[in-house]
């Protein structure tokens, strides 16, 4: 395995932040770390950058990080140099190595060019957006040839618009380099989009570790589904009237659900919110009230209507 | 128009406890210097040419005295800022804990310049501290033996003093600049492979160099031109500047006055031109300094 992270704890002041956090990284895999505000995202980056050491737990890379082959960490601010122009800060790092000018200026530019920066290369960090001072850092990081990427939070500075665009871009560009990726995220949407493998922190706790399908589908529990989106539990009455199927309790998300208009059926629309490219209904059924998305004539807030689990996605629906 | 003019005028109103003692006591006495260098206003009446004070400065004795002052200026100012900054980066990189006690080094802020200057002597002359264990210690024969660090005819012990108060004035505002600095930027840099050296001289120096510029410049000028500290440390031939002015104007003759004011002249006049002359090798030098 690439990279191995064993039992990793890391206290603050007898308080701890991070909880026996297992989990690998495979070489060229894109690996996201997602969970709420606080619980561990960030301090779990930094004991791997090194910048920490961990209470307990070991860290283990196949070949130990080198100056040659780093491990990078790009903050989630970027962290551009601001008295460096764009040549200049992804040059730095080159330049901390004592390679020959000539190979200093092809390496830089073929990064500027890839991530389109190369008319860039005489401006100031001040002068660039958000999005293409992110890809300064990661080009910066990138030019000096690392063993693993670290990014923090590398949504968090973007406009909304920009997020799934630059979700994708990372992605491209970390298959082109190759290069082993670890990310920690709250925006789970763009995390779903570029990983590989999804881990999912809660209270310093590593509570499920997988592929993105798994985690979004097959969360581990209520608390965990509930992260990852919008859930309906159902039990009783209103599961009988949705599904044939599974008894007992199920959570399903409100897109594994279907809703067709039906003078006869069991539920009522008590409100649908236009969200874009769905709308928002709460359907009252069985005593419950549950959220599905989904568009079509006739749904308006006070038909009957009769909902039915999909049933692909039944078993995934299930917790 | 008129209401503009109303507004400068209520502005010097306001600034006028400030504008007056400066108008009086800076412009005035400066007006005063020239006017006594070139003959006029003087208690006695004089006989000699417009220019004969400025003619005097040309003679050997001068010149030696304004390259010492200019030497020991440079010097001291350039240790000062160079040592300073380099300990501020040092005391901002400690842990939290030992940062707070690091407040030691503003004592020598606290100081005044006369009483620098005796600890220099207390310490470095013939008969002190330093030389009084390197006895000792076995590094010298004799007390006699010992280097003459004060008195030597190269400002050394004069150049002490202002470091050992300037340096303490340098961190003061450096750190100030770097506490504003984005520690993550040394990390940045350190993670790419930059060396302690490297960090300090391509991301940390840059962020503190308008504020070392300043620095530098206040520090020269004061070097350049105080007379507390020359007056006990200093060597008499050559002697720096200030201490001529005073032997000139208070120990000669009257005569010699307009000499001391055409020295105090020209000082003046060459620290305007050292200012716009350092500010505009500064600015073509620095990298245009931007911030996120």
């Amino acid at each position: 395995m690439f990279f191995q992270a064993r039992g990793l704890t890391r206290r603050y002041g007898g308080t701890p932040v991070l909880r026996d956090v297992t989990f690998d990284v495979k070489q060229g895999e894109m690996v996201s770390i997602i969970g709420p505000s606080g619980a561990g995202k960030t301090t779990l980056l930094k004991l791997i950058a090194g910048l920490e050491r961990p209470d307990e737990g070991a860290l283990r890379f196949d070949t130990t990080p080198t100056r040659e082959n780093p491990v990078i960490l790009v903050f989630q601010d970027y962290v551009l140099f601001p008295n460096m122009t764009v040549f200049d800060n992804v040059a730095f790092g080159l330049r901390s190595r004592r390679i020959a000018k000539s190979e200093i200026r092809r390496r830089v530019m073929d990064v500027l060019d890839y991530f389109g920066l190369a008319d860039k290369a005489d401006q100031y960090p001040n002068e660039l957006s958000g999005g293409q001072r992110q890809r300064v850092a990661i080009g910066r990081g990138l030019v000096v040839n690392p063993m693993m990427l670290l990014l923090d939070e590398p949504f968090a500075n973007l406009d909304r618009n920009l997020k799934l665009q630059t979700a994708e871009f990372i992605r491209e560009t970390q298959r082109t380099f190759g290069v082993t990726t670890l990310s920690v995220t709250h925006d789970l949407e763009e995390a779903f989009v570029m990983s590989d493998r999804i881990g999912l922190i809660m209270d310093g706790e590593l509570v499920q570790y997988g592929r993105s399908k798994d985690i979004y589908f097959n969360p581990v529990h209520d608390e965990a589904a509930r992260f990852l989106g919008p859930l309906n539990i159902l039990e009783g009455e209103a599961l009988r009237l949705v599904s044939d199927g599974p008894t007992g309790r199920v959570a399903v998300r409100p897109e594994a659900l279907g809703l067709t208009v039906d003078e006869n059926g069991p539920g009522i629309i008590a409100e649908a919110v236009f969200a874009g490219h769905f709308t928002r209904f709460a359907v009252d059924i069985g005593g419950e009230r549950i959220v599905v998305y989904g568009n079509g004539p006739g749904l308006v807030p006070g038909a009957r209507v009769s909902v039915r689990i999909l049933d692909e996605l039944i078993k995934k629906g299930t917790v | 128009m008129s209401c503009a003019r109303a507004g400068t005028g209520r502005t010097l109103l306001k600034l006028s406890p400030l504008l007056v003692p400066l108008a009086l006591l800076f412009a005035g006495g400066l007006a005063l210097a020239v006017a006594q260098s070139l003959g006029y206003m003087l208690p006695f009446d004089y006989h000699g040419g417009r220019f004969d004070a400025y003619a005097n400065l040309l003679t050997e004795r001068c010149i030696k005295s304004a390259a010492l002052s200019l030497y020991v200026a440079v010097v001291s100012a350039g240790l000062s800022v160079a040592v300073g900054s380099v300990l501020a980066y040092g005391i901002w990189r400690l842990p939290e804990r030992l940062e707070r006690a690091a407040i030691v080094y503003k004592v020598p802020l606290i100081l005044p310049h006369i009483a620098v200057a005796f600890i220099v002597l207390i310490f470095w002359s013939k008969s002190g501290v330093v030389s009084a264990a390197a006895y000792h210690a076995g590094l010298v024969a004799s007390i006699d033996q010992f280097p003459s660090v004060l008195f030597s005819g190269n400002g050394l012990g004069m150049i002490l003093a202002y470091t050992y108060k300037e340096i303490p004035f340098t961190i003061l505002l450096a750190y100030a600049v770097l506490k504003r600095m984005d520690p993550q930027l040394v990390t940045t840099a350190s993670m790419l492979g930059a060396s302690e050296p490297r960090v300090f001289l391509r991301v940390v120096l840059p962020h503190m160099a308008k504020t070392l510029h300043t620095t530098f410049i206040i520090l020269f000028l004061y070097s350049f031109g105080a007379f507390d500290i020359p007056f006990l440390l200093g060597e008499s031939t050559p002697g720096m500047l200030s201490i001529e002015v005073y032997n000139l104007y208070f120990r000669r003759e009257l005569a010699d006055r307009p000499t001391a004011m055409a020295i105090l002249t020209c000082m003046f006049l060459f620290s305007l031109f050292f200012i716009w002359l350092y500010t505009r090798v500064a600015k073509q030098m620095q990298p245009r300094e931007r911030k996120l």
